[in-house]
């Protein structure tokens, strides 16, 4: 009796609530952004159709680049970051030397469930020039002269607006990495190890490749993720100095409701939607050509 | 099957930048540094103040004595919350003339939607976009010219002349709310300043000045001093927002350099350009000075409400910011720091070398009024009764209370205001604000926010020293005439 399989009709009635939720609240905004995205629209209900033209002012806004080549580069470091320091994490966890696992793994995923607002405020004050533990800490071991005034350096302010969102989301990898891991085959690693590999080729050359398609889950999330950063350096530095942290994100938002330019700012949504789309696509097809290789090696 | 995975990923990723980003702009309400609150926010009252409405207030308050015909829901938006009516005289006057109106008018039903001021802007901006406007509302100056071009504001002219108040209307204060001659709104809330050196007397007759400098020569040799004397500046500023710079120090620096006809211009597109010479002295003037190192090093990284605790903390002996900087240092200090409470001085920024246009400046104004949806223009009963409330919240009730309560001015003169029973310090400000000083025109409250963020933006950088002042103006120049 309970093995059979319901009707369509029952099917349909119990899916369509959620996909009705979920056409209004992600496809419909999408859509009406790329309608709005050809017109001129600046406060006020007054729109004129102008085509493509606020794609061509995009292409040549030199400010949205400057805020795509930011977010790359963040994608890049919370990468190299996130993930990575996640899968470092994972294999310390799992050697034999750590005690008190559960305790590893709650604390770590600990940040990630804090609001971004509150990481935001939380690292101001790390690098807050006269309170800040930063300078504290770079005083108290005698390198006075390094002190500065952190988030007013252009140079940096990228980096240092990237460490709060590693700090809180490795935990996030770490989770998922961990199950991952759990599932691999404890009699595999035993042979490994009987065969005389150490911790780090176990690491490499064992789990690694077992854990490939989960790390590759995890790289797709962390992209999709950065390509949107607002909240923590909308907090930190709204994008400044200048537009030294501005990301693509913050630029649409500050488009549409702080300039009060509507249409641009939908066209600015539909390209961080494609740009971000684009992005993964690439990773995919890096991913693909990477396994290529290494089925004919 | 890898086919399926891939694009099934592919969705998914899909699926995910969408719902982050649309939850991107939802989350970002209600975070932003709070701006716009300053012009509304004002000096707290002070000891021996009643907050209460006297009661011979109250038997002729609560509207015009016109009849108001109209029964039936009004939608009123603004952004006097309950939390900022806290020592803020503007936004309590404001509560309470609303409620003495909705008093004395059962009939109607006044749908009040009150958000903080952030929440308020996006608001406001989303409603009109969408041509869905309350009825009554509070209209930001640089919104007007905009909003009236497109109707979707109500033509105020005849109205504002045949207010019963009309005569005694401080008219200076319509200029922002102008478009064509014609008038869109009733200045509301109190005229406050937005650019004022709040300094501690003791530290500088300490340093020698009898008063605040009047040079920024001078205001050089007191760095000095007081670097020496354990300060680590001389003045305190945050600009972390980027708008800071602009409204607590360009805007009223800049009279001085260009005068107000230069600016006057601007707003009307007569001529003058962002890259006349005088601006960009302005400009290069500004930098100049935050390079000077007179200011925190930090000034770009911390807010105005960082850099006021540097005053009342002692590290800097004065600070610059705006009235709604007073108000909350009022405050705090009043009971924390009752000597330095009582040294608190106010003064203009000091004259720049070169700057010859205008003197002892400051800019003053009201940034937002009263204004109506033109759809009301076809059920004129409803519109009667929303004009009845216009003239309520910005008539001589709402000025007599903010005025005995807290010593501010709203649009409304009424007789002057006995001074006698406040303390020295909110004598001081009263003085500094509305008496001792010239007035100049607050920037954003004219054009456009797309052609302030421009300069907000850039002008940070300048100050830095990553860019020039003519790089600056150009930019700002080029989104002036992209924009207005």
């Amino acid at each position: 009796m309970l093995s059979r399989k319901p009707k369509k009709s029952v099917l349909f009635a119990y899916l369509i609530v959620p996909m009705l939720l979920y056409v209004f609240s992600v496809f419909v905004p999408l859509v009406a952004a790329g309608f709005y995205s050809f017109f001129q629209w600046k406060g006020g209900p007054n729109k004129t159709f102008i085509g493509l033209e606020n794609y061509v002012t995009l292409m040549k806004d030199s400010v949205f680049w400057e805020a795509f080549g930011h977010n790359i580069y963040l994608v890049i470091l919370c990468v190299i970051g996130q993930v990575g320091i996640a899968f470092l994490f994972v294999i310390i966890i799992n050697s034999k030397l750590v005690k008190l696992k559960g305790i590893h793994r709650t604390f770590g995923f600990f940040p990630s469930t804090i609001s971004a607002v509150a990481v935001g405020f939380i690292w101001t004050m790390i690098y807050d020039s006269r309170r800040g533990l930063l300078n504290w800490f770079l005083e108290a071991i005698g390198q006075g002269a390094k002190t500065q005034v952190w988030l007013n350096n252009p140079k940096i302010v990228m980096t240092l607006v990237a460490i709060p969102l590693i700090w809180q989301y490795i935990g996030y990898y770490m989770i998922i990495l961990l199950s991952a891991t759990a599932s691999i085959d404890s009699e595999i690693l035993e042979s490994a190890e009987l065969d005389g590999a150490n911790t780090v080729q176990r690491a490499i050359h064992v789990i690694l490749p077992m854990i490939k398609s989960t790390i590759m889950v995890c790289i797709v999330l962390c992209v999709s993720g950065n390509m949107k950063a607002f909240d923590n350096i909308y907090v930190m530095t709204t994008g400044g100095p200048g537009n030294s942290s501005m990301v693509m994100a913050l630029y649409g938002y500050k488009v549409s409701f702080t300039q009060q330019n509507m249409g641009y700012g939908s066209a600015i949504s539909v390209a961080i939607f494609v740009l971000g789309l684009l992005v993964i696509g690439g990773i995919q097809l890096l991913s693909k050509i990477v396994n290529k290789n290494e089925e004919v090696v | 099957m890898k086919r399926v995975k891939v694009v099934t990923t592919l969705l998914l990723s899909a699926t995910l930048l969408a719902s982050t980003m649309l939850s991107g702009c939802g989350s970002s309400n209600g975070e932003e540094t709070n701006k716009g609150g300053k012009e509304s926010e004002s000096v707290s009252s002070t000891q021996g103040t009643e907050k209460e409405v006297e009661s011979e207030d109250s038997t002729d308050s609560g509207g015009t004595g016109g009849e108001v015909a109209f029964s039936g829901e009004l939608t009123f938006l603004h952004f006097s919350t309950s939390e900022e009516s806290e020592g803020n005289g503007g936004s309590d006057g404001f509560r309470t003339t609303i409620k003495q109106w909705e008093d004395a008018h059962p009939d109607v039903d006044l749908n009040q939607t009150v958000l903080s001021n952030d929440d308020f802007k996006t608001q406001i901006a989303t409603q009109a976009a969408a041509n869905d406007l309350p009825d009554v509302f509070m209209l930001q100056g640089m919104n007007t010219k905009s909003w009236a071009e497109q109707g979707i504001i109500l033509d105020m002219t005849d109205i504002i002349k045949d207010s019963p108040y009309y005569s005694d209307y401080n008219t200076n204060y319509f200029t922002p709310f102008t478009s064509e001659d014609k008038l869109y709104g009733l200045p509301a809330l109190t005229g406050g300043t937005c650019t004022v050196v709040v300094y501690d007397k003791q530290a500088w007759e300490d340093a020698g000045f009898a008063e605040f400098p009047k040079t920024w020569a001078e205001l050089e040799e007191a760095d000095a001093y007081f670097k020496e004397n354990g300060y680590k500046e001389t003045l305190a500023f945050g600009n972390s927002g980027q708008w800071q710079l602009n409204s607590c120090f360009m805007s009223a620096i800049g009279s001085r350099f260009t005068g107000d006809d230069w600016f006057l211009s601007i707003i009307d597109k007569e001529g003058a350009k962002f890259t006349d010479q005088e601006f960009v002295d302005m400009l290069t003037f500004t930098q100049d000075a935050f390079q000077s190192g007179i200011f925190n090093d930090d000034f770009n990284a911390i807010n105005n409400e960082d850099a006021r605790e540097y005053f009342i903390s002692g590290e800097s002996p004065a600070f610059v910011g705006g009235n709604w900087d007073v108000s909350y240092i009022q405050a705090t200090i009043q009971e924390e720091d009752p000597d330095l409470y009582e040294n608190m001085g106010f003064a203009v920024l000091p004259q720049p070398e070169g700057a010859t246009k205008t003197e002892n400046t400051q800019n003053i104004g009201m940034g937002y009024a009263v204004a109506i949806n033109s759809k009301l223009k076809d059920d004129p009963e409803k519109l009667a009764a929303a004009v009845d409330l216009a003239y309520t919240l910005t008539g001589p009730d709402f000025a007599t209370y903010v005025g005995e309560n807290y010593a501010l001015q709203g649009l409304t003169k009424v007789a002057d205001i006995d001074l006698s029973k406040f303390d020295e310090v909110t004598k001081a400000f009263y003085n500094y604000s509305y008496v001792d000083t010239n007035a100049s025109e607050i920037y954003d409250s004219y054009v456009s926010s797309a052609v302030w963020e421009v300069l907000n933006t850039e002008a940070q950088s300048m100050v830095n020293g990553d860019t020039t002042p003519e790089d600056v103006a150009e930019k700002t120049q080029e989104a002036y005439e992209a924009n207005y």
